[in-house]
């Protein structure tokens, strides 16, 4: 049975921000290969996302994760509300194109050009 | 203990008659599987639904402990 208050907190966030991505460390410093691995897709995409790292509170959050979209692993991508998926299916999508679709952006050049910094906001903390 | 790649492959199998299923062992180490699943069962779902009814199915290796990982690539078999 998950935290009533963390359950509300993050269905707060997941609905106040259209592409969040629930993540081991941060998209600066990823502590998971695959955490890694969606970041660098929505790098490689210009889109602007709220990360939230689970590492301090996964367990809680994971049975929070459960109830909400019966997913157990993270990295987790929301968009609009509803589970993307995890790195698998993120890949997936970028390279079907379904994920620029799903984002409203335009599908990146095959090699992507690294120009600048992404435009990213803040990492968000769970108090 | 590894996992039994046939039993996780049947147990997928299983849970999707008619399913074409692939599993390998990905780190040699036997608890983190990739599973590749083509079934007509996917239609219509996203791609979170197909996991979900392939990760459904091996839950119970999950919860034993013999599974850690298991990676998923699914396909809608026309």
């Amino acid at each position: 049975m998950a935290d009533a208050e963390l359950k509300q907190k993050v269905e707060e966030l997941i609905a106040a921000n259209p592409v969040l991505l629930f993540m081991k460390g941060t998209p600066e410093a990823p502590r998971c290969g695959f955490s890694m691995r969606v970041v660098q897709v929505l790098d490689s995409i210009d889109v602007e996302y709220g990360a939230i790292d689970v590492l301090p509170a996964l367990q809680p959050l994971r049975e929070v994760t459960t109830e909400i979209s019966d997913w157990q692993t993270f990295p987790q991508l929301y968009v609009n509300g509803e589970l993307l998926g995890g790195a698998d299916i993120v890949e997936e999508m970028l390279d079907s194109g379904e994920l620029a679709e799903a984002l409203g952006v335009e599908q990146p050049e095959a090699a992507p050009a690294p120009a600048g910094p992404p435009a990213q906001s803040p990492p968000l903390q769970i108090e | 203990m590894a996992a039994d790649l046939t039993e996780i492959k049947g147990m997928i199998e299983t849970a999707l008659p008619g399913s074409t299923v692939e599993v390998i062992d990905e780190t040699g180490t036997g608890d983190h599987l990739r599973a590749t699943v083509a079934a007509s069962q996917f239609e219509g779902l996203t791609r979170v639904a197909q996991h979900r009814l392939v990760k459904a199915a091996v839950k119970a290796r999950f919860d034993d402990g013999t599974i850690h990982a298991l990676s998923v690539k699914t396909e809608v078999l026309g």
